[in-house]
């Protein structure tokens, strides 16, 4: 029987993060037929303890014998285990929320990331915000979410497409110290600004909020990147204003019926289905073809590789390829605004889908970060 | 939270600067050895080490490394790095300790052994080498092999250009295979494969040489690369001269000409070769000194009825 290892995070305001993994995984091997697939899980916290991480994954190799493994992680946890998964000669598929910008995008015939593409998504969003007119924008973000490059992302996209950054607003890490209060300062000198911001989880809500307590009615252009768009967040959203949109990854509304299908499917596990579960959905997919690789090239690694660069799959939010040059899979995103529902709380609706995105990909990652650095370890969203 | 292993680096010189940079700041260095090395790279190295607290000790010989045994001893490492040492290490150092001793070798093992893996890569036509992770044992470059962390070698890398990608790559590698000793339980690795392996020696004249009649324009082209900068220059003899060619690139223009002379001069002086493709070299180096093709052709009344 073949064995697939999945290492689950957890996180404060996502609480479900490591069932919604876990299921989405399981759900998706049941739906394509493979129910004979052992999964083996390991807890590695919020993902940033190198040690729990590095000894989570050495367990599914050396103890279980795990044919590959999945793991929400971002891409420094994964160098941190690159040289594991070289010596085990085994692939790690990383299920990244694509936060992140790493320095060097690597390339190891053992690691893909299979990828939300937040950094990309808030790119394209700020590019959006330029061609719809604003030349100034404000980076609003937070003390968690404003340490991933995504900053660097959403700033650089704008400004490469001709717009300005007057200000920048970074509020704190606990309800009680998230303010946006300096934004109206802000507004007033700049009052053609769009916010560029960047959100995720429960500082969503605080945002929304906030947003609305302090310009209700000013239909203040706000920008979000995929997670700032997430549905089960946005569901319980007080919603802030007629002029919010953005790029998403993944909507309920989709139309199509890989999506009806995931959705129901899910569902009927009585969960709700996420970005998190169809990330591990999709995976299935992905662990599917690996182990059929596996067999094929008699574990060698290069080809295995090769096989996956290669590989497209139709998954709920369209067709999926991979990027050869870093071995990260490429998705449809969704040009999307907010609107309200009858609770007055938001909900996404898709304009079309955004255009571009492989090419975008490839200028983000042909971007000289000039020396900015994330310290952080944790997979996003984990705190 | 386990204490923080100490590595002990050998090193040869400047190839391991980014390592050593990225190990020390991640607070793994406990001390360096060098072996050979120019004066200012060991007074560099032994700044270094002082500034920061690290033992520090040079090997300029063969002979020097008996003292290595007692130095290790008095340092008390958790495990040695080699990178780039170009002394092996005899089995008295060695006792140390089992799997202490990790050599980051920069070729892929076991099919590239020996002192210069990235000629031979070069020179050998390869798309990928790697950064092979391997314990050490009384052999060169024969200990069971950790891992190999592979690199894309891209047209036209030289042999210094790839040297400095592997340097920067070395030293993500080198980070990696710490933290792997600092929270691995258990490293796994493999007996090197002896049916695929091979020992190239250090490459003298016959291996930097051109030979004009048998060898493809892409070879020639290869090795040029190859001996760019260590060779200065691929050996080769043009118009009955000595000489060696730094820099040139593949011409796709059919000839009829004999292979090693010259079909037209340009910019660039433009070699026939066995297989109808030309080559134009860019920079020579001649008994004259360093110079671009036009220049030496200034220097050659002889061609002055080759078409140009």
């Amino acid at each position: 029987m073949q064995t697939i290892g999945i290492l689950l995070a957890r996180s404060t305001y996502y609480q479900s993060i490591s069932f919604d993994l876990y299921e989405g995984l399981r759900s998706g091997l049941k739906h394509l037929g493979k129910n004979d697939i052992r999964i083996v899980t390991e807890n590695i916290g919020f993902g940033a303890d190198k040690q729990q991480c590095y000894r989570s994954a050495e367990k599914l190799l050396l103890e279980e014998n795990v044919s590959l493994v999945i793991a929400y992680i971002g891409h420094r946890m994964a160098q941190l285990l690159r040289p594991l998964f070289l010596a085990a000669n085994k692939m790690l598929i990383v299920l990244d929320a694509g936060a992140n910008l790493p320095h060097e995008w690597p390339a190891c015939p053992n690691i893909f990331y299979h990828s939300l593409h937040n950094s990309l998504g808030a790119s394209i969003a700020a590019r959006q915000a330029v061609n719809d007119g604003y030349t100034s924008a404000g980076m609003v973000t937070g003390y968690y979410d404003g340490g991933y490059l995504h900053t660097y992302g959403i700033s650089k996209g704008f400004e490469e497409n001709g717009g300005k950054i007057t200000f920048n607003h970074a509020t704190g890490y606990k309800e009680d110290d998230f303010t946006i209060a300096p934004l109206k300062d802000h507004l007033e000198k700049f009052p053609n600004s769009a916010l560029l911001s960047l959100f995720s989880g429960d500082f969503v809500h605080w945002y929304f909020e906030a947003i609305k307590n302090s310009f209700e009615g000013k239909n203040i252009p706000i920008y979000l990147p995929p997670f700032g768009l997430e549905e089960m967040m946005l569901a319980d959203a007080e919603y802030p204003g007629d002029n919010i949109k953005g790029i998403a990854a993944w909507s309920k509304k989709i139309d199509s019926e890989e999506n009806k299908i995931f959705i129901e499917t899910i569902t009927a596990t009585n969960r709700t289905p996420n970005i998190f579960s169809l990330l591990s959905w999709e995976s299935a997919s992905l662990a599917l073809k690996v182990i059929e690789l596996i067999d094929l090239s008699k574990n060698n690694m290069t080809q295995i590789a090769s096989g996956i660069k290669s590989f497209t799959f139709k998954s709920p939010r369209g067709t999926i390829y991979f990027d050869s040059k870093t071995n990260t899979s490429i998705s449809p995103l969704y040009n999307s605004t907010i609107i309200p529902n009858s609770e007055g709380k938001c909900e996404i609706q898709i304009e079309s889908i955004a255009n571009d995105v492989f090419e975008h990909f490839q200028k983000l990652t042909n971007q000289n970060l000039n020396n900015s650095t994330s310290a952080w370890y944790n997979s996003y969203t984990c705190i | 939270m386990e204490a923080q292993k100490k590595i002990l680096v050998l090193c040869g010189g400047k190839f391991a600067f980014k390592a050593l940079q990225l190990l020390a700041f991640e607070k793994f260095i406990c001390a360096i050895g060098i072996g050979k090395g120019s004066h200012t790279i060991i007074d560099a190295l032994e700044r270094e080490a002082e500034d920061n607290n690290f033992g520090f000790k040079s090997f300029p010989n063969t002979k020097s490394i008996s003292e290595m045994r007692t130095w290790i001893d008095r340092i008390q490492p958790d495990y040695i790095f080699c990178i780039s040492f170009p002394f092996l290490l005899p089995e008295s150092v060695l006792a140390y300790g089992e799997n202490k001793f990790i050599n980051f070798h920069p070729g892929p093992l076991p099919q590239y052994r020996g002192p210069m893996p990235i000629f031979e890569v070069l020179k050998n036509q390869e798309t990928e080498t790697a950064i092979c992770a391997h314990f050490m044992n009384s052999k060169f470059d024969e200990g069971n092999i950790i891992f190999n962390d592979p690199i894309v070698i891209e047209t036209g890398d030289t042999y210094g250009k790839l040297t400095v990608k592997l340097s920067e790559h070395l030293a993500q590698v080198a980070l990696n295979t710490a933290n792997m000793l600092q929270f691995g339980n258990n490293i796994p690795n493999e007996p090197q494969d002896e049916t695929r392996s091979y020992y190239y020696e250090k490459p003298d004249l016959s291996d930097t040489y051109i030979n004009w009649k048998r060898m493809t324009a892409e070879e020639i082209i290869s090795l040029i690369n190859a001996c760019n900068p260590w060779n200065n220059g691929a050996d080769a003899t043009l118009l009955g001269e000595q000489i060696k060619i730094i820099s040139a690139h593949l011409l796709n223009e059919p000839h009829e000409n004999q292979p090693g002379t010259i079909v037209s001069f340009t910019t660039t002086l433009n070699i026939a070769c066995e297989d109808k493709k030309q080559i134009a070299i860019e920079i020579l180096s001649a008994d004259q000194g360093i110079m671009t093709a036009s220049q030496f052709i200034e220097l050659k009344p002889v061609l002055a009825g080759i078409p140009n």
